[in-house]
């Protein structure tokens, strides 16, 4: 019992060992920066999400910003290496027409892999491990983002601050909150008062899209379709809520943007799929998987705009 | 590299003359090894350029690439393979049991539960330093590895513990382990959980220099004492009673030696994550190449498994670069059937 108490205690150190060091590590951190100033000229300091002081050059040209390209796109700077996975197999196919031609890096990336493409700098996102980054900070200034991922405005105004084109995101900005308007005009003369969901089924399953999020938020926040209740319910903190065929059959929508690489063929014969209003009135729009419907950024919330003016304009 | 050998020549016999040479010549083969794998990777760098940026003159790029990614990567490869390879040999001494390997009768799951639990709890708090976590894990791995030990050890008694029964016990005490390292795991987020799967799996792909000054002083602690201890795992070959009877406190003595062997196997867990069999496969090479004398055996299971270990990277990186494949897999995919063949073989 004592020894249970003892390693009990020991642990409980440890742990608040490690809690407290925070302040007087914070100038220890900064001392060892200098590392990484000596690569460049004239550059900026910036505090980033971990409140590491980054200083970025001046005027990067090699940038990685790996899953982060959709806003690189929309900012007009091409980035050294695009996101990836199975060793270039798999990449984000709604970015291919202004990212063709840039080489792929895998996901996770490796050091190794970082090193090849000699950046002069990264921007991360979603990097828990500090030590990952103290080694990506040897190779290239790192800035690891602070705005949230579910924040797209935050995300590149923030982007654009990093790399000098704070007047670029907020044109970006405006121009597609008036592209926006434009979505919401045209929803309001062809399908006023009309609800929608956006679905996306992976082999038998369905999910739905949460209403404030991806292209939910363009759908209902920026197109301005009504959120079916049950959308509302089911919405938690995940991009995409698992819902049954029977809950989409409860949800009595008008409107059905449909994400499968299969269409609807394999819940034609299903009693519940066709009973749905979308479905009955024909009003069930398909896209595949690797549209711009499962993605965040500005690049693929203006595709999405487009796709659903084109999917009403038809009618 | 490291001269260890010199305290087992005490006794010039032609066997230790041969061990010795054994051990230069192994030591040699680390060398290569360690020079072929630090040219190997995703980015090749030639003999040449190694040389060239090892004396100060190549690029700097090639000066990122050799200091801080390969060299204390592969530094890490060697510590752990030492540290694993020779707590395996201690706990084999320690139980008269040549299958007990701390992987797989759960010293490792043991130290990882307690790691994850320790990295989930320190995730919660904001600031958390990193160097500070990273210098704190052997500690908690060890705490982990004594908590599984112990609980090994008592579960497995009988009026004595026999081979067998503490494998089994261990077999399913891992298997507890693993289960609680999993209900841990699914309270952490996508991303933690994804680092804690990696690094079960066993991976060094993330070494720095960091993990290096974490792991070297405790080999350079205990790899020394278990060269001490090993006359007494010498005279405890002999049999329980005859031990006693040479004068030796066994069961002090037994303590001891778990504490070292698990210090050594926890340590290296915290950096690199459950490598199993590793510390089953080490120790078995180097009897066969020199027999079973502990004095012998220690040095030469030390530089064993610093080259499975070395070996085992190289590959993990090559193989699919520049994707990885944890080199607790590989270690596994190559240890997997040398245990089944030891299971098959042994006399019970």
């Amino acid at each position: 019992m004592k020894k249970l108490g003892m390693t009990g205690l020991t642990l409980a150190l440890l742990l608040t060992a490690c809690g407290e060091e925070n302040t007087v590590d914070e100038t220890e951190e900064t001392a060892e920066e200098p590392v990484q100033e000596e690569i460049e000229t004239g550059p900026v300091t910036l505090k980033d999400g971990m409140g590491r002081e980054v200083e970025i050059p001046e005027d990067p040209e090699n940038i990685i910003a790996s899953y982060l390209e959709d806003y690189l796109v929309a900012l007009d700077v091409t980035p050294a290496a695009q996101w990836s996975i199975s060793d270039g197999a798999g990449v984000q196919n709604y970015l291919q027409e202004e990212l063709g031609d840039v080489p792929t890096i895998p996901y996770d990336l490796p050091y190794e892999s970082v090193l090849e493409f000699s950046p002069d700098l990264l921007i991360l996102r979603d990097q828990p491990e500090e030590d990952m980054v103290s080694q990506y900070a040897q190779i290239a200034p790192t800035y690891v983002l602070e705005s949230q991922p579910t924040d797209w405005r935050g995300t590149l105004t923030e982007i654009g601050e990093v790399l000098g084109e704070e007047t670029k995101a907020e044109e970006v900005i405006d121009a597609y909150d008036q592209e926006a308007t434009e979505a919401r005009d045209l929803v309001s003369e062809n399908a006023e008062g009309e609800s929608a969901a956006a679905v996306w089924m992976v082999d038998t399953s369905l999910f739905v899209v949460h209403p404030e999020r991806s292209s939910g938020a363009v759908l209902y926040g920026d197109a301005g379709f009504e959120v079916p209740e049950v959308v509302s319910d089911l919405s938690g903190d995940a991009d995409w809520a698992a819902v049954s065929l029977e809950e989409l059959a409860q949800m009595d929508v008008d409107r059905l943007f449909f994400i499968s690489d299969n269409g609807e063929e394999a819940l034609t014969e299903d009693r519940l799929w066709q009973n749905i209003p979308a479905v009955e009135n024909d009003q069930v729009h398909v896209f595949a998987s690797d549209s711009a419907w499962l993605y965040y950024g500005p690049t693929a919330n203006e595709q999405v705009l487009g796709h659903i003016e084109d999917s009403i304009a038809n009618d | 590299m490291e001269m260890r050998n010199q305290k087992s020549a005490g006794r010039y016999t032609r066997q230790s003359k041969r061990t010795i040479k054994l051990f230069l010549f192994l030591v040699g083969v680390l060398l290569v090894m360690f020079f072929v794998s630090m040219g190997a990777g995703h980015l090749t760098l030639s003999l040449i350029d190694i040389f060239k940026t090892l004396i100060g003159s190549g690029t700097d790029s090639h000066a990122l690439l050799l200091f801080q990614f390969r060299i204390p990567r592969l530094l890490v490869a060697v510590l752990v393979g030492i540290g694993m390879g020779v707590a395996g040999a201690v706990f084999q001494g320690i139980t008269q049991n040549e299958l007990a390997d701390p992987g797989i009768i759960g010293i490792h799951s043991g130290s990882g539960l307690f790691v994850v639990m320790f990295l989930y709890l320190t995730s919660l708090y904001e600031g958390s330093q990193p160097w500070c976590t990273q210098l704190s894990l052997p500690f908690v791995a060890f705490i982990g590895g004594i908590t599984a030990a112990l609980m090994i050890y008592i579960l497995a008694w009988k009026s004595g513990v026999t081979p067998v029964r503490l494998i089994l016990v261990g077999i399913g005490l891992n298997a507890g382990f693993s289960a609680l390292l999993l209900l841990v795991q699914l309270k952490m987020s996508d991303s933690d959980f994804n680092r804690a799967l990696v690094w079960l799996s066993g991976s060094i792909w993330n070494a720095s220099w960091q993990s290096v000054w974490s792991l070297l002083p405790w080999i350079l602690i205990f790899l020394p004492l278990t060269l001490y201890k090993a006359r007494i795992l010498a005279v405890m070959q002999l049999g329980e009673e005859m031990a006693l009877g040479l004068g030796t406190r066994v069961e002090k003595e037994k303590f001891l030696l778990l504490i070292i062997g698990v210090a050594m196997a926890a340590a290296s867990v915290a950096v690199a994550g459950g490598i199993a069999f590793l510390g089953l496969v080490a120790p078995h090479l180097s009897r066969r190449l020199v027999g079973g004398k502990f004095l012998r055996l220690i040095p030469i299971t030390a530089v064993v498994g610093a080259i499975l270990m070395v070996v085992s990277d190289t590959l993990a990186r090559t193989l699919l670069a520049p994707a990885e494949i944890p080199v607790g897999l590989i270690v596994s995919v190559l240890g997997a059937p040398y245990f089944i063949y030891l299971l098959m073989t042994i006399k019970d």
